[in-house]
């Protein structure tokens, strides 16, 4: 392995390589060219003369584009730079790939160019766990091109590998053997096809050739062109949201079996799939932004909306799934993916985002087509959630085997513990899943009053909504520690640790005012508060560990609904505050925020520390700084307008965000903060700290 | 409304046929029943954003069996005709009966190849869920 991975991807197709841009992939190693979770190819390997080639730059033109300057030789000793090679390589049905050689001596040189190809047709699953296949290869030489075929009965999938320059094919890749003038140069272009089976498994992508390529540019720049633009004094916020856009535009993807239109993926490059939760949350986040990616998310996951009972795949009707996957395993039904319907947060969740979304864009036709869709979802609430019967959201995976243990977005095995550590047994009610249970119900609610003229309905949802209210703030509230219980037990006891799921209690609304003030002191306090966000579990508690995945680090999406929910309750310096801090982070990670990093006190380590992932960019991430933008300004759509109230964190003397589209056409928002003056730079890395707030603020209707 | 009426008399021409056609040669099997009852329906709401036209074809030995589905917001006609689909669906009939019992999942059918889509794959989606349980597919053989 020579130096970093490279990926470049366009929907779910991507190819992961090394800075030369050669593949060499075992069952367990992530390199390789991938398609709907299936690997296309395992190897790609160019020597010339036999040697491997060295890494000069690798240059990133765009997320489906990357450039590869190498020269021959050892790398130790810089021997030969007579020659230069370049690998241009666009991603998009495959990918295909420009190799040119330059020679750049005075004699002319005769070479031997190789390219080594082969593939193992390994499933995702496969290589995350090592599996072995139960299928059959098959190579062949047709036409002057390569074919790496797979079959397992009816499931086929093949590689088809071609060149615009003849070259040797044999069954282990192709030999070129040009002759390059002196000062000339030599250049072919490899093609290299993904073949499913069904000419429609896809909508397949025509050509891949220079005009797709500047067809994807071009969509990008539309992309951000109709994006709403951000002024801000502090540079780093306008770099930290370009990266967000763009690296958006990247996790874009257009569910193949249904749909034309793009919802945003759970993760680049392992997570480019519908994830009922992620694309919920990265939907709501990027709302004042790109509310497009919303409705294409109502649309894809109401599609798809369970409609049985089926405990392989944990559905049942009215349930908004988990995750789909399209390659072997999911196909022969030894993964549940085909979807799986796992979690019990995106189906309150999908009532939200569908009310969300009509308040900002207007959109009441959207509302009345997925009635059907919204309305079983809240009917899954009390029919097929409540596993304890005693009013609450639980979850119990009915497929043992491969299913889920933790339903809710903290996924892992040790995510939900007592303070002393222990674990709870099942079925678990945790504390957020009754919060978006509450304000699925109020925004049904609000829903059938105004759209679907069913008062009877909402008048029903309110009394339901205010009665979990009620037992909520009874059974949940730790009385000798003032918070909300991390969950409820299957004895209907409480899982006592603090934990940061208070902080989306507030944005829910489920909290009683009363209790409003204790929560987020709780959140701004040093056993949550790191300085950069909010930790997921509290400093103290029996499993804290501030580099544990969902048991002490910050995630920043997390730590964006917080921001949120301070907002909702009226805490305006501490979602400033708490939004500094996410915002800073960012800045030190060059715009674009992790999955998640350590929960380290600010002050310690003085830089956050990133816990180690595959996945970057991670779309809740990436959609965390513009739902921050929209609880700095304090954007709230109200009938056709756009309230604006701003609380700027001290440091950011202005704030503008341009164009925001919406029900009122498009209108701009103005905050102002107060900054000092004269150490406007030095205070940076106290921000998340130190709250100040700005109050002046207003909008501007576009003519 | 006139769609309605259509729907009715559409219900009635496929019930008729059905009866013909499957008369003395075999008892009316599980992708039989599934269409006929389909077709009784008229309305089906879980198909209430549909709007297009769906055709089955099935492989039975040398035999191709088809099946015309047209949906129009929920509103279902059912019939031999040959039209045309904005998607076409093709698979061996033994597949199509396990889809109609509830024994075999129609996405993961057509992940693996066993069922081929032409057209509008969305219909495929919208259809799985017309198709019954894998639980009630389970308590029927107990």
């Amino acid at each position: 392995m020579s130096g970093a991975l490279v990926q470049i991807l366009d929907g779910n197709t991507f190819v992961v390589s090394d800075d030369r841009g050669d593949m060499e992939a075992s069952l367990t190693d992530p390199t390789g060219l991938f398609s709907f979770d299936t690997r296309f190819l395992s190897r790609w390997v160019l020597t010339i003369d036999g040697q491997r080639l060295n890494s000069l730059s690798t240059d990133d033109v765009h997320y489906f584009e990357t450039r590869f300057f190498l020269v021959p030789g050892t790398g130790t000793v810089y021997v030969d730079s007579k020659l230069s090679v370049i690998r241009r390589r666009a991603v998009g049905n495959g990918f295909q790939e420009q190799l040119t050689i330059l020679n750049h001596d005075e004699e002319p040189v005769e070479l031997t160019v190789r390219i080594d190809a082969g593939c193992d047709f390994a499933d995702l699953f496969e290589v995350k766990d090592a599996l072995q296949k139960k299928g059959t290869y098959d190579i062949r030489i047709e036409n002057g091109g390569l074919v790496l075929g797979y079959q397992r009965e009816t499931f086929i999938r093949a590689t088809r590998i071609s060149s615009s320059v003849a070259g040797s094919v044999d069954k282990n890749g192709i030999t070129f053997e040009p002759r390059i003038e002196p000062h000339g140069a030599w250049t072919t272009t490899l093609d290299v096809v993904t073949v499913l089976p069904g000419e429609n498994y896809v909508r397949r992508k025509q050509g891949m050739n220079g005009s797709r390529a500047a067809s994807m540019e071009k969509g990008l720049h539309r992309w951000l062109a109709d994006a709403p633009r951000v002024e801000c004094d502090w540079d780093s916020l306008r770099t930290t949201y370009r990266r967000s856009l763009v690296d958006l535009a990247a996790l874009r993807f257009s569910p193949p079996i249904a749909g034309r239109h793009s919802l945003p993926a759970a993760g680049l490059p392992w997570f480019m799939t519908m994830f009922g939760r992620d694309s919920i949350f990265t939907s709501l986040q990027a709302l004042p932004f790109t509310p497009e990616l919303a409705a294409t998310t109502l649309q894809a996951l109401g599609s798809w909306q369970g409609t049985r009972v089926d405990d392989f795949r944990d559905e049942d009707p009215g349930r908004i799934l988990h995750e789909m996957r399209y390659g072997e395993l999911p196909a022969f039904e030894e993964r549940p993916h085909s979807p799986y319907f796992g979690t019990a947060d995106a189906t309150p969740l999908y009532v939200v985002l569908l009310d969300e979304y009509e308040r900002w864009t207007g959109d009441t036709h959207l509302v009345r087509a997925l009635e059907r869709e919204a309305r079983a979802a809240l009917n899954w609430i009390d029919e097929y959630a409540d596993l304890l019967g005693n009013g609450y959201i639980a979850y119990s995976r009915r497929n043992q085997e491969t299913g889920l243990e933790n339903q809710c977005w903290k996924d892992s095995w040790d995510s939900i513990s007592y303070r002393d550590g222990r674990l709870p047994g099942f079925p678990r009610a945790t504390c957020e899943l009754q919060g978006y249970a509450y304000d699925a119900k109020m925004r049904g609610a609000r829903l059938a009053r105004e759209i679907w003229k069913d008062p009877e309905f909402a008048d029903r949802l309110e009394r339901e909504a205010a009665d979990l209210k009620r037992r909520f703030n009874r059974d949940f509230w730790v009385a000798d520690g003032k918070y909300f219980a991390l969950a409820l037990d299957e004895n209907g006891d409480q899982v006592d640790a603090l934990s940061s799921n208070i902080g989306h209690l507030l944005w829910s609304g489920i909290v009683d005012k009363s209790k409003a003030k204790a929560i987020a002191q709780h959140l701004l306090g040093p056993r949550l508060f790191s300085g950069w966000g909010v930790r997921t579990l509290a400093e103290g508690e029996g499993r804290y560990n501030p580099i544990g995945y969902h048991v002490g680090t910050v995630w920043p999406f997390d730590t964006s609904f917080i921001a949120w929910g301070l907002r909702r309750y009226g805490f305006k310096d501490e979602a400033a505050q708490i939004a500094a801090g996410i915002l800073d982070a960012a800045e030190c990670f060059g715009g674009r925020l992790p999955e998640a990093f350590g929960g380290y006190e600010r002050s310690v380590t003085r830089y956050p520390v990133q816990y180690p992932t595959a996945c970057s960019p991670q779309a809740w991430s990436t959609g965390a700084p513009l739902l921050l933008l929209r609880t700095m300004l304090g954007l709230q759509p109200i009938d056709d307008h756009l309230i604006v109230d701003p609380a700027l964190p001290v440091g950011i003397g202005h704030l503008e965000v341009l164009d925001i589209p919406g029900r009122w056409g498009r209108v701009d928002a103005f905050g102002r903060g107060r900054v000092d003056v004269e150490t406007s730079r030095a205070i940076r890395p106290q921000l998340g700290a130190a709250p100040r707030v700005a109050r002046n603020g207003r909008t501007r209707q576009h003519a | 409304m006139t769609i309605g009426a259509n729907v009715c008399s559409s219900v009635g021409a496929v019930r008729a046929n059905l009866s013909t056609e499957h008369a003395g040669t075999t008892l009316p099997d599980a992708t039989t029943e599934f269409f006929e009852s389909l077709a009784v329906r008229g309305h089906e709401p879980l198909l209430g954003n549909a709007r297009g036209t769906l055709r089955v074809e099935l492989a039975d030995g040398t035999r191709t069996e088809r099946w015309l589905v047209s949906v129009d917001r929920g509103d279902v006609a059912v019939s031999h005709r040959n039209g045309k689909a904005d998607c076409t669906v093709r698979t061996d009939r033994d597949v199509f009966d396990g889809l109609a019992r509830g024994e075999v999942n129609a996405v993961a059918a057509f992940l693996r190849g066993a069922i081929a889509v032409q057209g509008d794959s969305q219909f495929l989606v919208l259809f799985q869920r017309l198709f019954p349980s894998p639980d009630d597919a389970a308590s029927t053989q107990r």
